[in-house]
């Protein structure tokens, strides 16, 4: 035990250490954690409270949300503790001299598990405290309620991770060496993906038309969760019924059986770990293999155009890109995301809407070019923001270089700004087409996407150099810090201000189509000065970005150079 | 060829170099020794244009890093103390990385890299990811690309991190060969038997400063050393600086 405890003591004197950049950006993380779990509490209280107004039906719908509630919660868990056990048991920068010490294999297993299990959870929890908190509101809980909600979470979430590390540890045993990573990022894909689709696929939409459903036993068949008198998340489900519904002691019995199940678990864990544990560890040192072979040497002729510095970067970047296993799994899940995307417009009962479909249409078309910007933002803050970062402590081969902060930022943005100019284009002509919408709207998506994009993509790598982090693990964690909120608050703004810009003009422009009248020539003047300053706002959102990119960037120096005089 | 005029940089109350000044002719390999944190690897950086100094200049071949940057680092060839690369591509294609660059031609860069691999030992690994290479064949690497784009002036922090005997007895007869060429190296070190078999001057800096420059025997006369060995000279000269007693300047900021 002694040596668990001193195993986590590094991690939390890193964190005690730890200068998150000062109260600024303390307050404003603090500030959007709390608005957004203060929305989901305000959501969720409605919710039960708009379900307790339909007779008969609103409580087995209330219970049937907190079901689903708990097994969405356990899927998350087991997800995100995969990958988690996978990084902190196996490819961890510290493993080597852990391993080194005289701690038992099963006691380093468990104080990692504990520091795994504690970064895979603490935010889910947080964040499904609010909808279990308003049941307690609603259905007038009582103190025992809240007590259980706390430890329900808490085991669930002990539960979800030692069956996540118990997965990993035999996987690393048993999977070649080298691709133990590989194959566990494309089946936390698979697992993603088929949550994401099943999902999809039940068409929630479809709730909101009952009378799509012949009888209400057909309504409520389609809301079907999973429930097995050995699922964890049923003894949960079952502990917090029975309390709210007044039998607290029924509820203390199911508690006691997650208590038993965490025990039991942790127990045959360690038992497994002390067996194969150091075994996995070992194996796991062996070089990664790439997934695809490395190839010739020569430049693509395609990019013969470019300057020689350019080439190497736009190559380097390619090939980095699909070897790096991690960034598939990103590509899929975007590829997913935008097919899903397009479904949802093919699948819009326009039709049956009381609105005039054609106008119907138009609305849609324009909010689209902000929905898809939106797309843009997301895609971009993954693959774009960290652009600078993936440098890694590889850096100094920039600044060494015989090529400028600028061109290097530059071709930064080339790289990903082509790419995304091609996907949000296609995205929004696809979503157009099926949209049925006249050549107005078309061509004024096409153009105004054609200024969105660059204008995101700047912001994107300008900020993303300005707030750079070479010494990040994971690229994609890059997004989660304070310059990647910065980014997506920004760009949220500038796509929102293009928005607004447009939509006045677009309305009277439509309008007068409609209606078959002229517009008068103040009209006009104002149309066309609402477009430029839209124009000039993606103007400045190209340039500025980058600019201020480039000086936060040069005046860097590498974290290391303070200690390393 | 390498010149530094009264370059000083700072980090908060650190100061790291201090009014440092000293030049580096052609075809000379200038060692640079001082204990931990003395501010071998700032200097370092500053001439490799990675870092700015706060105040003074670096001119390599008359060109100032400052006004220039790009032109100065072209003529460099620039390695680290820590080899780090991009894992994901090949050693090979590591290379093409570099010629593209610094813009070289492209004629016979397979042949030219090959050889240079083949002098580094990696001939075998070079379609292997660089993620695969222990620390002494990243470091060779690094050299390697170093050397590729043919610079006249090589600056080097440690070269010897990591490499095995015959590895570093391969480095130390090329670095000779290059400066019999006319290229010149700084190169920063901790083995002061590296800097005393392969340097013609030496340059020792506490807290900052240039306490000594000049040849062995120079440095041997101005220490008042009995022996002819470096290290005596380097203990005697600087007493056994540790990382504890850095010079912290003037607390002021002045």
């Amino acid at each position: 035990m002694n040596h668990i405890t001193t195993l986590l003591t590094p991690r939390l004197l890193s964190f005690k250490n730890a200068k998150n950049g000062g109260k600024g950006k303390l307050i404003v993380f603090g500030a959007l954690g709390v608005a957004f779990w203060g929305g989901l509490f305000v959501v969720s209280l409605r919710v039960l409270n708009y379900f307790q107004s339909i007779e008969e039906l609103g409580n087995i719908l209330s219970w049937k949300l907190m079901s689903m509630t708990l097994v969405i919660y356990f899927s998350l868990l087991i997800f995100s503790s995969l990958l988690n056990a996978l990084s902190t048991l196996y490819l961890s920068k510290d493993l080597l001299l852990v391993h080194s010490t005289p701690a038992p294999g099963y006691q380093i297993f468990f104080a990692r598990w504990i520091e795994s299990a504690a970064d895979s959870s603490w935010m889910i929890i947080i964040y499904t405290l609010p909808v279990l908190i308003s049941y307690g509101i609603i259905y007038d809980g009582g103190t025992f309620y809240y007590f259980l909600i706390a430890w329900t979470l808490l085991l669930l979430s002990v539960i979800a991770s030692i069956i996540s590390a118990v997965v990993v540890m035999v996987a690393v045993v048993v999977m070649p060496p080298g691709r133990v990573r590989s194959i566990f990022v494309l089946l936390g894909l698979m697992l993603f993906l088929m949550l994401y689709l099943a999902f999809r696929l039940v068409r929630p939409e479809r709730l909101v038309d009952p009378e799509a459903f012949e009888t209400v036993l057909s309504y409520l068949s389609i809301l079907k969760t999973p429930s097995s008198p050995f699922l964890p998340t049923s003894w949960a489900y079952d502990a917090l019924y029975a309390t709210l519904n007044g039998f607290a002691r029924d509820g203390f019995l199911d508690l006691m059986l997650l208590f038993t199940c965490a025990g039991a678990m942790i127990s045959l864990a360690v038992i497994i770990a002390d067996a194969i544990y150091v075994k996995g560890v070992s194996k796991s040192q062996t070089a990664r293999k790439p997934l695809l072979k490395p190839g010739n040497v020569k430049n693509a002729r395609v990019l013969a155009f470019l300057s020689r510095p350019a080439q190497a970067y736009v190559v380097k970047e390619i090939k980095t890109f699909f070897r790096d296993q991690t960034q598939w799994s990103q590509i899929f899940l975007i590829l997913a995301l935008i097919v899903i995307y397009i479904y949802n417009f093919k699948v819009l009962p326009l039709d049956k809407s009381p609105i005039k479909t054609v106008y119907l249409q138009n609305i849609l078309s324009f909010l689209n070019m902000g929905l898809a910007s939106f797309v843009l933002t997301a895609v971009t803050g993954r693959f774009a923001y960290p652009a600078v970062s993936i440098e890694g402590e590889a850096f100094w081969l920039v600044r060494s270089a015989p090529i400028k902060i600028r061109t290097f930022l530059w071709i930064k943005f080339f790289i990903y700004f082509i790419p995304l100019l091609i996907l949000t284009e296609l995205l929004i002509v696809a979503t157009n087409l099926m949209l049925d919408v006249e050549t107005f709207m078309m061509v004024l998506s096409v153009i105004t996407i054609l200024f969105i994009v660059p204008a995101v993509v700047s912001l994107g790598v300008g900020l993303g150099a300005a707030y750079p982090d070479f010494n990040a693990e994971n690229a994609a964690q890059a997004i989660t810090s304070f310059g990647g909120l910065m980014f997506m608050m920004v760009a949220a703004i500038y796509i929102t201000v293009v928005i607004v810009l447009e939509a006045s003009p677009v309305y009277h422009i439509y309008m007068s189509g409609v209606f078959n009248r002229d517009l008068p020539l103040a009209r006009w003047v104002w149309i066309i000065g609402s477009f430029a300053l839209a124009a000039g706002v993606s103007i400045l959102a190209v340039i500025y970005p980058m600019k201020y990119g480039e000086k936060k960037l040069s005046g860097k120096i590498l974290d290391t150079s303070v200690v390393n005089i | 060829m390498i010149e530094l005029r009264n370059v000083v940089k700072r980090y908060d109350n650190i100061h790291a170099v201090n009014g440092l000044s000293l030049s580096v002719p052609r075809g000379a390999i200038f060692g640079f020794i001082g204990p931990n944190g003395a501010g071998k690897t700032t200097t370092i950086k500053m001439l490799g244009g990675l870092i700015q100094p706060d105040r003074g200049e670096v001119f390599i071949k008359g060109i100032s890093m400052k006004t220039e940057p790009e032109k100065a680092k072209q003529i460099i060839g620039f390695i680290p103390d820590r080899p780090y690369l991009y894992e994901k591509l090949t050693g090979m294609e590591f290379l093409k990385f570099i010629v593209d660059l610094y813009g070289m031609k492209e004629a016979r860069f397979k042949e030219k890299a090959e050889a240079v691999l083949e002098r580094f030992s990696l001939l075998d690994w070079r379609h292997e990811l660089i993620e695969a290479y222990s620390h002494g064949m990243r470091q060779r690497l690094i050299m390697a690309a170093a050397i590729l784009h043919e610079p006249e002036i090589l600056i080097v922090d440690e070269p010897m991190v990591g490499l095995d005997p015959a590895g570093i007895k391969m480095v130390k007869t090329l670095f000779k060969e290059l400066a019999d060429t006319g290229v010149s190296f700084f190169i920063s070190t901790h083995t002061l038997s590296i800097a005393q078999d392969l340097c013609d001057q030496i340059g020792i800096i506490r807290r900052g400063r240039l306490i000594a420059k000049g040849t062995l025997n120079d440095l041997q006369v101005h220490a008042g050393a009995t022996s002819g060995d470096l290290e005596d000279v380097f203990l005697k000269l600087t007493q056994e600086e540790s990382l504890g007693q850095i010079y912290y300047g003037d607390m002021d900021g002045k």
